[in-house]
Formats: C-alpha cells, sequence, structure tokens
C-alpha cells in the first residue's frame, strides 16, 4: 500500500470510473428505496384526485338535478294543492246541493205519501161507514120486520137513530 | 492554489482521495436525503415526504419544460438523481474542507474536471444511446447530415463542445467558488484575530453566493443534460 501512495499533481483518471460507479450504484439505491416508491404514491395521489375531482363533479350535478327537481316538485305540489281545494270545494258544494235537493224531495215524498195516505184513510172511513149504514139498515129493517110498528112508532125509532148516528158521527 | 492532495495508483489508474472520498461522501448524503425523506409514504405526505416530492416535481418540471409529453419520460429518474448529485456535491465543499498536514480530504467533487467530465459523459452517452433507441444506427448517422450535408464537420465539432462545455462549465464555477473560499480562509488566518474578524463576514456572504450558484449550476446541467437528450430525440 505505502509504495502505491504517490503524490502528484496531474489529473487522474481514476476519479472518473470512482464517480461513474458511485453514480451508478446511487441511482440504483435511489430507485430502490426511494424513487420507486414515492413516485408510486404520486401518480396514486394523483390517480385519487381526478376521481375525486370527478366524483364531486358528478354529485355536484347530481345535487344540481335533485334541487331542480324538487323546485319543480314544489311548484307543482302548490299548483296540486290549489286544486285539491278547489276540487274539495266543489264537492262540498255538489254534496251540499245533492243533500238539499235530497231532503226536499223527500220531505215532499213525504207530504205526499202522507197526503195520499190521509186520502185513503178518509175514503176507506166513508167506505166503511157507508157499509156500516147499511148495515145498520139491513139490521133496523130486520128489527121492524120483526116487532110490529106502527108509523109513528118507526119515525121516532128512525129519527132517534140517525140522531144517535150524527152525534156518533160528530164524536167521532 | 497550492492544494496538495494524496494520490493512490491501483493497477494503473491514479485516484486522487479527495475527490473520491468527497464523491463518496455526497453520495451518501444523498441516499441518506432520500432514504430519511422517503420513509413512512403516506397518501397525505409528512415532512420529508413533502419535501422529496417537491424536488422530484422540480426536476420533473426540468425535464417537461424541454420535452413535454411521454418521450421525457425516460429521464425523470436520471435528472432527478443528476440534480441532486451535483447539488449536494456544490454545497458539500462550502462547509466541508477537511485538511490534514496540508493534503486536502474532502471538497466539492464537482470542483475537479476529473469529476465533471464523466457527468458529463453520462449524459451525453445516453443522449446517444436513446437517439440509436429511437431512430435506429442509419437513423441515428443521419441525423449528422441534417438539415443540411455542409454541416456535418459542425454537427460533429458540437458534440465535442456540448461535451466540453457542459464539464467544464460546472467545474470552473465551484472551482472558483472554492478558491476564493481558501483565499479568505488564507486571510482570515494570515494575522491572527483581527483578520478573521473583518474574513468572517466576507466568507458567510461568499459561502451564502456560493449555495446560490452551486443551486444554480446543478440547475443549469440537468436543463442542458435535457436539452441533449431532446436534440438528440427530434428531427427538424
Amino acid at each position: 500500500m505505502a509504495n502505491g501512495l504517490v503524490i502528484a499533481a496531474n489529473a487522474s483518471l481514476g476519479d472518473s470510473i470512482f464517480l461513474i460507479v458511485t453514480f451508478i450504484l446511487l441511482m440504483w439505491l435511489v430507485k430502490h428505496f426511494a424513487w420507486g416508491p414515492v413516485t408510486k404514491m404520486m401518480d396514486k395521489r394523483a390517480q385519487k384526485i381526478s376521481d375525486d375531482l370527478d366524483g364531486a363533479a358528478k354529485s355536484r350535478s347530481q345535487a344540481e338535478q335533485m334541487a331542480a327537481q324538487r323546485q319543480s316538485e314544489l311548484k307543482n305540489s302548490k299548483t296540486e294543492a290549489i286544486q285539491i281545494v278547489n276540487t274539495a270545494k266543489e264537492n262540498g258544494e255538489k254534496s251540499r246541493q245533492e243533500i238539499v235537493t235530497g231532503a226536499q224531495t223527500e220531505a215532499a215524498q213525504l207530504k205526499s205519501k202522507a197526503k195520499a195516505e190521509a186520502e185513503q184513510a178518509k175514503t176507506d172511513a166513508l167506505n166503511s161507514a157507508r157499509e156500516d149504514v147499511g148495515q145498520i139498515a139491513v139490521n133496523i129493517a130486520e128489527a121492524l120486520i120483526k116487532k110490529d110498528l106502527n108509523a109513528d112508532d118507526q119515525k121516532e125509532l128512525i129519527d132517534a137513530y140517525i140522531k144517535g148516528l150524527t152525534n156518533a158521527d160528530e164524536t167521532r | 492554489m497550492d492544494e496538495k492532495y494524496q494520490y493512490l495508483t491501483i493497477m494503473g489508474l491514479k485516484f486522487n482521495t479527495a475527490n473520491c472520498i468527497s464523491t463518496l461522501l455526497t453520495a451518501l448524503l444523498v441516499f441518506l436525503f432520500v432514504f430519511f425523506t422517503s420513509r413512512k409514504l403516506a397518501m397525505k405526505p409528512g415532512k420529508g415526504q413533502n419535501l422529496l416530492e417537491y424536488l422530484i416535481d422540480f426536476t420533473n418540471g426540468i425535464v417537461k419544460g424541454i420535452m413535454p409529453g411521454d418521450e421525457g419520460k425516460p429521464f425523470y429518474f436520471y435528472i432527478f438523481v443528476l440534480f441532486t448529485f451535483i447539488l449536494f456535491s456544490n454545497t458539500l465543499g462550502l462547509f466541508l474542507e477537511v485538511k490534514i498536514n496540508g493534503v486536502t480530504f474532502t471538497k466539492s467533487p464537482t470542483a475537479d474536471p476529473m469529476v465533471t467530465m464523466p457527468l458529463a459523459m453520462v449524459t451525453l452517452l445516453m443522449s446517444h444511446y436513446y437517439s440509436v433507441e429511437k431512430w435506429g444506427f442509419k437513423g441515428y448517422l443521419s441525423n449528422y447530415i441534417r438539415p443540411v450535408g455542409f454541416l456535418l464537420p459542425i454537427n460533429l465539432i458540437e458534440e465535442f463542445t456540448n461535451f466540453l462545455t457542459l464539464s467544464l462549465r460546472l467545474y470552473g464555477n465551484i472551482f472558483a467558488g472554492e478558491v476564493l473560499i481558501g483565499l479568505l480562509l488564507n486571510v482570515a488566518s494570515s494575522f491572527g484575530i483581527l483578520t478573521a474578524v473583518v474574513a468572517a463576514p466576507m466568507t458567510m456572504i461568499w459561502q451564502g453566493f456560493s449555495v446560490f450558484i452551486g443551486a444554480i449550476q446543478a440547475y443549469v446541467f440537468a436543463i442542458l443534460s435535457c436539452v441533449y437528450f431532446s436534440r438528440k430525440l427530434e428531427r427538424e
């Protein structure tokens, strides 16, 4: 080693070779320990950022669309509400009308029915009265036939009978 | 400057220990930097990861500025390592100058043409390699007579001037900075405490400026490498 040591002042080619070897070794080490993982991470981040930006734009447009949709729906629901109220009013009016007319017709019907029934009852009563009078006449005739009566007795009897009839008619 | 270095001769090759040690030290620092900033990688970057990612974005930006699109992709990693390595080595000599018995053991490795030349060589060889890969060997050769045939000698000379300017620009800037720092240190130690007080702020100012120059030179080296790559990959 000692005789290899020389002190001189001229160019040394060994330095160049040493530098190239060192430099290549350094490149290999840097690539293995730092460049590879770091650039990978940077690419990954760039990818993630672009993905995130795309996602953000997408969700933004989606949100805008939804907002517009909601706005239009709100508008629609307002008109719809007005419509509903209007139809309800209309329906109420209609049903009121119907109820009133129904009640009126029913009342009229009832009235006419009652009238008819009263008429019927009256005719029935008259008919039965007539029949009764006939029956009574028959009874009287029978009674007269059974009993020998003179004209005065007969007249008195009829008068009394009629009187009783009218009395009965009045009380009825 | 009467800097003295220790040389080792192994198998007929001469090694400058100062260059070797500082190159190794720079590589180690770069590796430690990227190693400790790339621990615990996460989607939400921490402090170290942020710094490293900023640096990667910066060097990627250099490549993208010259080669937008996919043709710049193979160079992202090379430019990142190149830029970081040159930046660290430019800065190393500003605060670390170890001398033992008047023999310098550490300095900026880029303050020596034998270090900057292989860096330029790697860049240019890569540019030739990618040119052949893209156009084929015939296409690569035919690029020397583009746009017109009589430009062939100029194109050939350009290859050498590219190499020399790229390597010697970096060497010259950093070497000058080191020389001035050496001079300021000489001033500081010449007449005891009085000159030390005078020289200290000047050294500080020059060191600050040298950091700036070192960063600029690393940037220039990276951007010119990209320019040479893109020239080989494009046809007018």
